[in-house]
């Protein structure tokens, strides 16, 4: 099974699903899709690396707040990301690196503006988590 | 819910506040049959939460070019008394001050056609355009304080538009009351390299010709004198910076709900009392992401200004290339109506939608490769939709299902077959504002004109497209 799949929901701008045995994997995919919406992910190579550390009130929140950290990332330091290491994760913080590489138009694809609450979910499952993310592009 | 729509003509549906228990005041919608037909429940349904807010004024507006968005649809006004009502970050969106510029010019269509390409280019390599794209101007902090703060005075200080164009621009292009201390590091972070920048999504420059005048003397109070003549539309908004606004006071305000024990159906219509920090605090930095956008448009206007010299060799005051005027798209201002015979102030929201103020031009931009049209606002917008008129033709397919329906290599094609030279940093930017992902822009217009609420004066087709 592939770590995320866009979900079909014509009224959302884009709304993807994400998945994990745990919260590191799920969080990971869910950077992924995200990054595969604002850039051509399998074209951005890994040359910067950048430090992220994120909090939230509880692992719903500190997902939306890691997507969110990611997106003004992109404008600030002027990098796509393609490539996402969680180095510790709890409900309430995460460490990470990421890695991409700097703006080129040819790169890119659109514009996130916002992670949105619509249809936003964050469960376990039997095989671990699911994340229903939708975007604001 | 669409059943409980009452005809009042064929403009004009009004939904009672009956419908649903919750809702303290009705609901109205602009449409012509067939865009009523087009709208969806979902969108129906955000109006009626709208509805439930406290001390908002009767009635929650839906515009045509109205289709689902986070919180309240794109294409909606909603008022709130000035004492018992709420400020909120969720109604006014996440593009504040989204906006069009109208640039008239006296050239005509032959003389861009001769041109068009060389046009086009200079165009796509002077305005910066695309994710993430950066600008030229470097802005020290100090400047982009300067910049919330004084929008188009700042501009016109440093030489980069006129005092006529700043005339030309709604609130005269400055929002009285901006605070940069209101705006987090991160937003102005995110802002200070994108001034001057076109960003992507559903931003564009075109190049257009006037193809009807139908509003003879209008037109020509406002420099439009007849077919063929060509005109300048820029849409774009206050890129990072405003998003980043919209992202920490939609936090903000989530809290203040729980604060005030507001009681919301939809956590994305995050507010505040209107008296209260959380509501203030962002009126601040949302004036301060307005002033950013004019400013913002304002430097790409000289920009554009400067091709259009190369090209033609001629100066921009020689091709008379003077703001028709500048409006802004997602806004919350605090403004006066009449209610029930007696003068009110009320936090107006606009998400997507124009001002149409008696006499005042309103533009409703139409879909990349079809029409667009300049309106003038009326006293029946004043009564019946806080002064509001549509602003676009309004998405009928999300950005993410065009692009898996449409090639963009095949919509530029088919542009140029029209005639018209397009660019962007890629193909697919094309796909997702492909024209059949959007609603007909001619019901649209048909539908506010119809209604009164704006009056055609102009219509245009597009030349040359820049698509972020």
């Amino acid at each position: 099974m592939d770590g995320y799949k866009f979900v079909d929901d014509l009224t959302s701008d884009v709304m993807f699903e994400a998945y994990g045995k745990d919260l590191r994997e799920v969080f990971t995919n869910a950077a992924i899709a995200m990054f595969s919406v604002i850039c051509k992910l399998d074209k951005v190579k890994g040359k910067e690396t950048r430090s992220v550390e994120v909090g939230g009130k509880g692992r719903e929140e500190l997902l939306i707040n890691w997507l969110q950290h990611l997106i003004g990332l992109v404008d600030t330091d002027g990098l796509f990301f393609s490539r996402f290491e969680i180095l510790e994760i709890d409900d309430f913080h995460l460490k990470a690196k990421v890695h991409g590489e700097g703006i080129r138009p040819e790169l890119g694809e659109t514009v996130v503006k916002a992670v949105t609450y619509y249809g936003f979910r964050l469960e376990k499952t039997d095989k671990g988590y699911l994340a229903r993310v939708s975007l604001d592009i | 819910m669409k059943e409980k729509l009452k005809k009042v003509n064929g403009f004009e549906w009004l939904l009672p506040k009956s419908a649903r228990q919750e809702m303290r005041v009705d609901a109205r919608i602009i449409a012509n049959q067939k865009i009523l037909d087009a709208i969806e429940e979902d969108a129906i349904q955000q109006l009626t939460n709208v509805a439930t807010l406290p001390g908002v004024v009767s009635p929650v507006v839906g515009l045509p070019d109205m289709h689902w968005g986070y919180g309240l649809p794109m294409g909606a006004v909603s008022a709130f008394d000035d004492k018992e009502g709420i400020i909120s970050a969720g109604l006014c969106g996440f593009d504040i001050n989204c906006g069009i510029n109208l640039i008239r010019t006296n050239l005509t269509a032959d003389d861009v056609r001769k041109r068009q390409k060389e046009l086009v280019d200079g165009l796509f390599s002077a305005v910066p355009c695309g994710v993430g794209s950066g600008g030229k101007l470097r802005l020290s902090p100090g400047q982009l304080d300067e910049i919330l703060v004084k929008g188009l005075d700042w501009a016109v200080d440093n030489g980069y538009v006129t005092k006529e164009d700043q005339q030309a621009t709604e609130e005269g292009g400055r929002m009285a009351g901006a605070d940069p201390d209101k705006v987090s590091d991160l937003a102005k972070k995110r802002g200070a390299p994108q001034c001057g920048t076109l960003g992507a999504g559903n931003h564009f420059l075109e190049i257009q010709r006037v193809t009807d005048i139908f509003d003879r003397q209008t037109a020509e109070k406002w420099g439009l004198t007849g077919p063929d003549q060509v005109t300048i539309m820029l849409h774009c908004g206050s890129r990072g910076l405003g998003h980043q606004i919209a992202t920490d006071y939609l936090k903000i305000q989530e809290q203040a709900v729980q604060k005030y024990k507001i009681w919301l159906p939809d956590k994305q219509l995050a507010c505040a009392p209107v008296d209260s920090k959380e509501g203030q605090d962002f009126f601040a930095a949302m004036k301060a992401a307005v002033n950013y956008s004019f400013t913002n448009r304002a430097v790409m206007t000289k920009w554009i200004r400067e091709v259009f010299e190369r090209v033609f060799g001629r100066t921009w005051e020689d091709m008379e290339m003077r703001t028709v005027y500048a409006i802004a798209h997602n806004i919350v201002k605090l403004e006066e109506f009449k209610i029930d015979g007696k003068r009110r102030s009320l936090y107006v929201h606009r998400k997507g939608a124009t001002r149409s103020y008696p006499g005042k031009p309103v533009i409703i931009a139409g879909t990349m490769g079809t029409s667009s049209y300049l309106l003038k606002g009326t006293e029946t917008a004043l009564e019946k939709t806080f002064g509001s008129s549509a602003h676009g033709a309004g998405r009928a397919m999300s950005r993410h299902a065009a692009i898996k329906r449409f090639w963009g290599g095949k919509i530029k094609d088919e542009l140029a077959r029209k005639g018209i030279e397009s660019k962007s940093p890629h193909p697919q930017s094309l796909a997702e504002e492909a024209p059949l992902a959007y609603k007909d822009v001619e019901a649209v217009v048909d539908s506010v004109h119809g209604a009164g609420i704006s009056l055609r004066v102009a219509r245009f087709e597009p030349l040359g497209v820049i698509k972020g």
